[in-house]
């Protein structure tokens, strides 16, 4: 019992001081690779809080795809102007000590004495397991995203494509260097890649296929599968395009039309809006999502409308 | 004692966080701040909504599921915003001393 909880003690040391090195370090680039630590260490706590689902999430999309975005991001930057010092200063601000002390001490009371109330037993989460031996999936967390709660998650793939659309509609065409290219004329880059886009396609597959019994489902997924997608960018095997194609536009879309479409369709049943008919359609739907989650974080990390094959 | 000490942890997290997103000037330390942030509401929000014996609230998780993902897609949108404040002004900053030296 001692043991179980000097892991605790160790997990949450680790996170206060890796996020202490995360925003106090001066270089933005170590900031950015010790915040992807603070995301694997995040992922290890969902571990010991018995929330697998959110550590295979914190390890794909905090740590990995956000990691990513940031690096990419500031390579940008560097593009545009290689001159900008590494090192940006730091502004003062003489409140920011007292309002972190506030606001700390505030999020503690809040935390502790929630803890301490009296927990509620009739709670939307009780109701939803004691449904889920009539729905066939045995992930709770599955089931809560897909059937009881479904319309958050319809959301949420809408707020993707808005993101999508957003940084779309406000990037300018990217600077021909801005496509990142390592050398490519190294065998080994080629053998790494028949190494890992087979393998990210095959553990995404997994994961979305064992989403349904156990941790796992389309945003864990969709997040591998983008890590696929992310190396094939970065080794320029794909390159930023200007116009999406018909097969872009479908796959980054097809979450949110399987979605509505089974969603709405249920109604010509006599179904009531969203009340997914059976497994099947719970599958039809993580499926197109995984690819359009996939598809719109590629794009995100490429900051371009679209992606083309290496011209050879 | 596992979820006090989250908590605790969490809290403390939280604070750095807004420190961090304080005292930074270049836009993508804001961005992580923010996301340490983030992080630590979400531990704080599985910790409270607690649950059965067989592990958290499966609704605080699915919640916070969404959390992570529409995170990462703000994220990426609040980048390419940064992106191109940085093509526009020469900075990746937003404070009042642009102004000033203009």
């Amino acid at each position: 019992m001692l043991s179980s909880h000097l892991i605790d003690l160790v997990l949450a040391l680790g996170m206060v001081v890796l996020a202490l090195q995360v925003v106090s370090e001066r270089a933005v680039l170590r900031s950015i690779i010790l915040f992807v630590v603070f995301g694997l260490v995040m992922a290890l706590a969902w571990t010991r809080l018995k929330a697998p689902d959110l550590a295979l999430a914190e390890a794909a999309i905090g740590a990995g795809v956000t990691g990513a975005l940031m690096m990419m991001a500031w390579r940008r930057l560097l593009i545009i102007n290689p001159r900008e010092p590494a090192d940006t200063p730091r502004g003062r601000s003489r409140v920011a000590i007292p309002v972190a002390l506030l606001a700390a001490a505030l999020v503690a009371t809040i935390g502790l004495s929630a803890l301490f109330i009296d927990p509620p037993t009739d709670t939307a989460g009780r109701i939803a397991l004691d449904e889920m031996v009539d729905t066939g999936l045995g992930n709770p967390v599955t089931g809560v995203l897909l059937l009881f709660r479904n319309l958050d998650t319809l959301l949420e793939m809408a707020v993707l494509l808005i993101a999508l659309l957003g940084a779309r509609a406000i990037s300018k065409p990217a600077h021909p260097n801005e496509a990142a290219v390592v050398e490519t004329g190294t065998p080994l880059v080629g053998a790494l890649l028949a190494i890992l886009v087979p393998l990210s396609i095959l553990i995404s597959t997994h994961l979305l296929l064992a989403g349904t019994n156990e941790p796992g489902g389309a945003f864990q997924a969709g997040a591998v599968l983008a890590a696929g997608g992310v190396a094939l960018v970065l080794t320029a095997r794909l390159q930023p395009g200007d116009r999406p194609g018909v097969i872009a536009q479908v796959a980054v879309t097809a979450g949110l039309v399987a979605f509505i479409g089974i969603g709405v369709g249920v109604m010509a049943f006599g179904e009531t809006l969203l009340v997914l008919p059976d497994t099947w359609a719970v599958y039809v739907i993580e499926t197109a999502m995984m690819v359009s989650i996939g598809l719109t974080l590629v794009l995100l990390f490429a900051g371009a409308p679209a992606l083309v094959g290496r011209r050879t | 004692m596992t979820a006090v000490i989250f908590v605790l942890a969490a809290s403390v997290v939280f604070g750095i966080g807004v420190w961090g997103l304080l005292i930074a000037e270049h836009l993508l330390r804001k961005l992580l701040a923010l996301n340490v942030m983030s992080s630590s509401v979400f531990i704080i929000m599985l910790v409270v909504a607690g649950g059965g014996g067989n592990g958290p609230d499966p609704v605080a998780q699915a919640l916070i599921l969404t959390g992570i993902v529409i995170a990462v897609a703000a994220t990426a949108f609040a980048l390419a915003l940064m992106i191109s404040i940085y093509r526009e002004t020469g900075r990746a900053s937003i404070t009042g001393k642009d102004d000033d030296d203009r």
